[in-house]
């Protein structure tokens, strides 16, 4: 009987281990990991690809950002690329930008890299994701690049600041914090535009997102035009809100994205990126996520019951 | 009924703790600092609530007034939607930093409710005890169904009634299903089984 105990305590753990034995790929090994107040944190490095990415909560998620480890400064995210097209819906150089979500950080040190006298905040709730960034991502601040370390919508109502594009990548992995998704908030977030300016959001894409159409609903109720481009390798979308009643044609769009990119001399193709631009000038037949409204968290479990 | 009653209101206090995260966010965000606030107001509540609940249960205990008790967060819930905004704008507006904020937010959104919703147990228990010798079997059937309670309304709140109408109906229909759970209370012909005046069992006392 004294050995019961014990003994079931070692079956257990061997049951729980082998399985991870079984899964686990010999060449990805984690090279650091913490639990933050939000999330499991993991660094994990693909030796094969050369890659080193952020996980949160479980390997089998997307990451939240990652770098070459050979070449930090390449943007290795379809995603991230395609959100760099939105820079030919400003009809200007960006003096000053937000970045809601920091993960690895890698947005906004590209942005910095081409535009490298704008201002460059970003939000981040996770102090942890900041130190991650710092430490394996190649992330400093500057005098002209900060960190503000609190939850997305309070730093939107509270900054005195007007900035000319807001990128929002927050609604990222297991979890999409629904007060970021509701007309109210995207409605702070406008008043925290300036003239012309631009928001440019990442959405999970539509076959593990229940509430997509919704999400298109709310921001065409706040936004004059909205611009859906659509990745081809993770199926994200990219969201380009604009105050601006005039929509911009695809032409004169890429033809802007060419002239900034062979301007700035980036390494991405801005006029590449999006592989499928749609100008949804039309309503869909779905309900606003409001502050009293958004059941968002619950896409998993709706992609079942489907 | 009265067993309907404990589990009902381990139910409501759970989901509006639940609802209230909602209630929240948008003045102050998701962050471990609203969580923290959330669940000490609830528990200080609850907290208040056993302990008062106790102390007026010995005094003539009757089914009316637990009717009463149950009516104040049931019309607390019903109104919510009158005050909530404006309590949370309110708070917002004196910007006390990120942890004072959504602590005080709580404090006078959830204080109330939360302590009638804890005097409910040991109220309703004093109403069931009819004997010393069996009065651990009856306490413990209502914490057991209070927390029973508790889990089912976490559960159907987070992972189902929110998909079904906006945070404000909820908590709204919540209320009126306090009112109607109650109002048989007001109805009830209540024999104290123990008497407004339990003898003293001298056996039990150690």
């Amino acid at each position: 009987m004294r050995l019961a105990l014990p003994l079931s305590v070692i079956l257990l753990f061997a049951v729980a281990v082998s399985p991870a034995f079984g899964d686990h790929k010999p060449l990805t090994k984690t090279i650091y990991q913490t639990n933050s107040l939000y999330q499991f944190i993991m660094v994990d490095e693909d030796q094969v690809a050369r890659q080193r990415y952020v996980l949160v909560n479980t390997k089998k998620d997307r990451p939240q950002g990652g770098i070459l480890i050979d070449d930090p400064d390449k943007l290795i995210f379809e995603y991230t690329r395609m959100a760099f097209t939105s820079l030919a819906f400003l009809d200007r150089e960006p003096d000053e930008v937000l970045f809601v979500g920091l993960g690895a950080g890698v947005m906004p040190r590209y942005f910095n890299r081409y535009y490298p006298d704008a201002i460059v905040d970003s939000v981040e709730i996770d102090p942890e994701m900041f130190e991650v960034a710092k430490k394996y991502f190649y992330f400093v601040e500057k005098p002209n690049m900060k960190v503000h370390l609190l939850d997305g919508r309070m730093y939107i109502k509270r900054t005195a600041k007007k900035y000319d594009m807001i990128f929002l990548d927050a609604y990222r992995g297991e979890h999409i914090p629904f007060h970021l998704t509701t007309v109210e908030f995207l409605r702070e977030l406008k008043k925290k535009l300036k003239a012309g300016g631009v928001v440019v959001s990442n959405v999970l894409s539509k076959s593990n997102n229940k509430y997509f159409w919704a999400m298109v609903k709310t921001y065409q109720e706040e936004f004059e035009s909205l611009y859906l481009f659509k990745g081809e390798e993770a199926g994200n979308f990219i969201f380009v809100a604009t105050v601006n009643k005039f929509p911009l044609q695809k032409s004169a769009m890429l033809y802007r994205a060419g002239e900034i990119q062979s301007d700035k001399g980036m390494d991405i193709d801005l006029k590449q990126s999006p592989w499928d631009y749609e100008d949804m000038g039309f309503t869909w037949d779905s309900k606003i996520l409001t502050d009293d409204f958004a059941p968002v968290n619950l896409y998993k479990e709706m992609e079942i019951g489907k | 009924m009265i067993l309907v009653i404990v589990f009902l209101c381990g139910a409501m206090v759970m989901s509006f703790e639940i609802l209230g995260s909602r209630v929240l966010a948008p003045n102050f965000g998701n962050s471990i600092f609203v969580w923290g606030s959330l669940i000490s107001v609830f528990l200080a509540g609850l907290s208040a609530g056993y302990f008062w609940g106790g102390k007026i249960a010995d005094i003539h205990p009757s089914t009316n007034k637990l009717a009463l008790i149950i009516f104040v967060p049931a019309m607390l819930f019903i109104t919510f939607p009158l005050y909530s905004t404006g309590i949370s704008d309110w708070v917002f507006m004196q910007d006390m930093g990120i942890r004072m904020s959504p602590l005080v937010a709580s404090l006078f959104l959830f204080f109330i409710p939360s302590v009638f919703l804890g005097a409910v147990s040991p109220y309703t228990a004093k109403l069931m005890i009819s004997s010393l010798h069996t009065s651990g079997a009856t306490i413990g059937t209502l914490y057991a169904l209070s927390t029973l309670g508790s889990i089912v309304g976490t559960l159907l709140t987070s992972f189902y009634l929110i998909s079904v109408a906006g945070v404000k109906t909820l908590i709204m229909a919540e209320g009126v299903l306090m009112i109607v759970i109650a109002i048989p209370l007001l109805f009830m012909k209540w024999d104290h089984p123990a008497g407004d005046t339990v003898p003293v069992e001298t056996e039990t006392i150690p």
